[in-house]
């Protein structure tokens, strides 16, 4: 009862933060990975960057949108990488306005998202266990993950070289938070020395869940 | 005729619809006298204002817990809680502490090697022998 109470006055004394503000919707922003508190529901529609952005091959490759400003020590720790796309040959252009509208109608879609070089492969409502704490964020971040090597369903599967053309695909992820493993003992001995010792050490990881997967059609990339 | 209970058709997960944060309740104790607690005290009077403003979904609760370690107390949504001992820490290295607390789902810590759990079934089916064109041998 008491807690409950004190929950309605929380909620009277914070602005809440949780619910979609639908007026202040700035487009996606490439940019990475930035402590935004609380995000909103991502907007459906948002649209890529007019320019195109040119990115170094393993970089993270997070983009964050946020209704705020986004902070300067944000900023300074994920400066924006952006996209370098080689302009497709006239047979992939072909296959992609041919057979992407198909690949968005099969209904389940996973992707390979690379997340500072590293490969996974997700589908919506996966958890990813990063294998490192992820400077910056805190729980309820949502952050864009704009590199994919592949997109697809049951049937189809688009690859990108090295990735995918971040226009075609929107792939979010919410932070849940940090975790941790039991400490690690390793005994290390020496030889002819009578003592062993003992090397602790304990990690600390970013959980991701994957909140949203789709796919824009050909038309996304003016095909 | 038995019983059978209902089958579960869907799973909670947290940061899909909607997000919310695992820690529910952030107890902390100090003790106006012993010297463990200095820090824990300089850490109420100046950091646990502005963590708690910047938190409104963790209630925060503060109490003197007299000729003991200083402790703080993570409550989480699971049920389970989670302790530190904070005698003789800086300020800064309890708000450290207070964010592992707030960044923490309260399970049990386990070691996990795959990097991806996931409850859905396969995007792309289980390879079959029998299926497709054939292999030539």
């Amino acid at each position: 009862m008491s807690r409950s109470l004190l929950r309605s006055l929380l909620e009277l004394r914070a602005p809440s933060t949780s619910r979609p503000a639908a007026q202040f919707r700035l487009p996606v922003r490439s940019l990475s990975t930035t402590p935004l508190r609380r995000n909103s529901p991502t907007p459906r529609n948002a649209t890529a960057p007019s320019s195109i952005p040119t990115n170094p091959a393993e970089a993270a490759s997070l983009a964050t949108e946020s209704r705020s400003q986004i902070p300067q020590a944000a900023e300074a720790l994920y400066p924006r990488i952006p996209q370098q796309v080689n302009p497709p040959t006239s047979e992939s252009r072909a296959t992609i306005a041919q057979l992407l509208p198909l690949l968005r109608t099969q209904p389940a879609h996973y992707l390979t998202a690379h997340i500072w070089g590293r490969p996974y492969l997700v589908t919506a409502g996966d958890q990813i266990r990063l294998p490192f704490k992820m400077p910056g964020v805190v729980p309820g971040d949502v952050l864009r993950l704009d590199r994919a090597s592949t997109l697809g369903s049951r049937d189809f599967t688009l690859k990108g070289s090295p990735y995918i053309d971040e226009r075609l695909f929107e792939c979010r992820a919410t932070v849940l938070g940090t975790e941790t493993e039991p400490m690690r003992i390793k005994i290390k001995t020496k030889r002819r020395q009578r003592r062993n010792k003992q090397v602790r050490s304990k990690h600390h990881f970013t959980i991701l869940r994957i909140s949203e997967v789709s796919i824009n059609g050909p038309e996304a990339v003016s095909l | 005729m038995t019983i059978r209970a209902l089958e579960k058709i869907s799973v909670g997960q947290n940061g899909i619809g909607s997000f919310i944060l695992q820690c529910k309740r952030l107890d902390i104790h100090y003790c106006d006298h012993s010297g463990s607690s200095r820090g824990m005290n300089a850490f109420i009077k100046t950091h646990l204002a502005k963590f708690a403003q910047t938190h409104p979904a963790i209630e925060f609760a503060v109490s003197p817990r007299p000729r003991k370690h200083p402790v703080m107390i993570g409550h989480y949504i699971n049920g389970r809680q989670k302790s530190i001992c904070v005698a003789n820490m800086e300020p800064s290295q309890i708000l450290k502490k207070a964010e592992l607390l707030r960044d923490a789902s309260g399970d049990k810590v386990k070691r996990v090697n795959k990097p991806v759990t996931s409850v859905n079934e396969s995007v792309r089916g289980i390879w079959s022998p029998y299926h497709g064109n054939g292999m030539a041998v």
